[in-house]
């Protein structure tokens, strides 16, 4: 299960982290039950700052997406079953909005920017 | 006695130090990261080669004309030992300024070639890797420290039996030839001495086991277990060293309590079978296991990264030598240039590993 930073990337590290996180869980590489390694033993891998490291696993934990339980560790939560919540929605919204809209100033018709949201999703479940 | 063991110690270093460039990663050359696209030039194989032929040319020519020197004259002792000494620290002189000659040749040959320059750098990691160590727990290292404290209360139960004068150092022939007046200090000095030793040992498998598992971005799955690999037989090679240096020390202890022990000739083989197995236990883990066990042969398809390269942390290397990255929370890393493991100078941590115990040690030798 490998995840790959790209230090001298203008995203921060500990975004492209999470990111790369959510993306194995998407996949189901990572299970609910399981537990991400110690933010010391991730970050000497890296050769980041342990503060990077808690900074992804915090945001990660705030989204809902895992517990940091005292003592055990980062521990992936279930997918969510019953559907996303209005909240959730909202904020995917939020996010997926502005990239949308880039996508269209840059020259992408509807069309296209529906075939590529089908190829990554496919992507995500192929491996 | 004494000429046999310096010639071998330095035949084995001149040949160690001679072939260094070719036990480390294809990827480090002197110091320098090189990205996998470049690891073939030719300008880089010969720097390597012209290292390896000039510190081995000059290596055996001083050691045949010391050993001639040594044959011809009649020396003492002392004469012998302090030239040996003066000709081992002058061909890792030799070597180190080699060393930093290449390291700047291969940095400004790197620099004008703009090698990896345009290519996206990325670093990898294995969420799994730390489930995949092998290295030994610090409870197998606690087992010789046992020893060690049984021995001690064995000798506080003996201390009446003990001669007046305790040995504190002992001659290439395995006698005594310096002694301290018996107190109950003086009496378990070596003890804690090998204590100490065996806790640093604990200490420093126990430091590399929480650092980093570095893997190469273009090999991952090879890196891996090359890296896996060599972290394993690191800890193998230092509990070896721990349980070696505990049979040796406590059998001068034993024999500094019963004189019945004192067997010469066991007291002479003793420290020579130490060194013989500590030496080729050495050229095994530098000749089979390799730098980041880089000579682990590894069948494994990779596949192919087009345009991206491993992160070149040249920046962190100091001369190509010292890792001095704050940052990174690892006490150890792999060591660039040689074989084994460095500090990284970066963490105070490891600082405090390897000088507290050196540091005890000196004040213990101070106050025999």
């Amino acid at each position: 299960m490998f995840i790959q930073i790209e230090p001298t990337s203008d995203i921060p590290i500990y975004t492209q982290l999470a990111n790369q996180l959510t993306e194995l869980i998407a996949r189901g590489q990572l299970k609910s039950g399981e537990t991400l390694p110690s933010v010391r033993s991730l970050a000497s891998d890296l050769g980041v700052n342990m503060h990077t490291v808690n900074k992804s696993y915090h945001a990660l934990e705030q989204k809902g997406i895992i517990s940091i339980v005292p003592k055990s560790g980062a521990i992936i939560n279930s997918i969510v079953s019953s559907g996303i919540t209005t909240d959730n929605q909202q904020k995917i919204i939020e996010q997926l909005k502005p990239v949308i809209a880039e996508a269209v100033v840059f020259g992408m018709i509807p069309e296209e920017i529906e075939q590529l949201t089908t190829k990554i999703l496919k992507k995500l479940k192929e491996e | 006695m004494s000429l046999t063991i310096l010639i071998i110690t330095l035949a084995f270093m001149i040949v160690i130090q001679s072939a260094i460039p070719f036990l480390l990663k294809r990827t480090i050359v002197f110091g320098v990261s090189i990205p996998e696209t470049h690891t073939n030039e030719q300008a880089l194989s010969s720097y390597k080669r012209r290292y390896a032929r000039i510190v081995f040319s000059i290596g055996f020519t001083l050691l045949i004309a010391y050993l001639i020197w040594a044959l011809v004259n009649p020396l003492s002792e002392d004469q012998l030992v302090l030239t040996g000494l003066a000709i081992q620290m002058g061909t890792l002189l030799l070597s180190m300024v080699l060393y930093l000659y290449f390291h700047a040749k291969t940095t400004q040959l790197k620099r004008a070639e703009e090698w990896g320059s345009t290519t996206k750098q990325i670093r990898i990691a294995d969420l799994q890797s730390h489930a995949k160590d092998e290295m030994l727990p610090s409870s197998m290292y606690a087992l010789p420290m046992i020893i060690t404290i049984g021995l001690i209360a064995y000798t506080a139960s003996q201390y009446r039996f003990l001669p007046d004068m305790i040995p504190t150092h002992w001659g290439p022939s395995g006698q005594p030839d310096a002694f301290s007046p018996k107190t109950p200090f003086s009496a378990v000095a070596l003890l804690f001495i090998l204590l100490i030793t065996q806790g640093m040992m604990m200490g420093v498998n126990h430091a590399i086991k929480k650092s980093g598992i570095k893997l190469n971005a273009q090999k991952k799955k090879s890196s891996q277990i090359q890296q896996l690999a060599f972290r394993k037989y690191t800890s193998w090679f230092m509990l070896l060293t721990s349980v070696l240096v505990t049979i040796l020390m406590s059998f001068f202890q034993l024999t500094t309590i019963h004189e019945g022990f004192q067997n010469p000739s066991l007291m002479l083989a003793l420290p020579l079978g130490f060194l013989f197995v500590i030496l080729i236990a050495t050229g095994v883990y530098a000749f089979k296991v390799g730098q980041g066990g880089s000579r682990i042969p590894v069948a494994i398809a990779e596949e192919e990264f087009i345009g991206s390269t491993d992160y070149d942390d040249d920046e962190h290397w100091k001369f190509g030598v010292f890792y001095v990255n704050k940052q990174d929370p690892s006490i150890f890393i792999e060591k660039r240039f040689g074989v084994g493991w460095g500090l990284n100078y970066g963490n105070p941590l490891g600082y405090l590993l390897l000088f507290a115990p050196v540091v005890l040690i000196l004040l213990i030798a101070f106050f025999l």
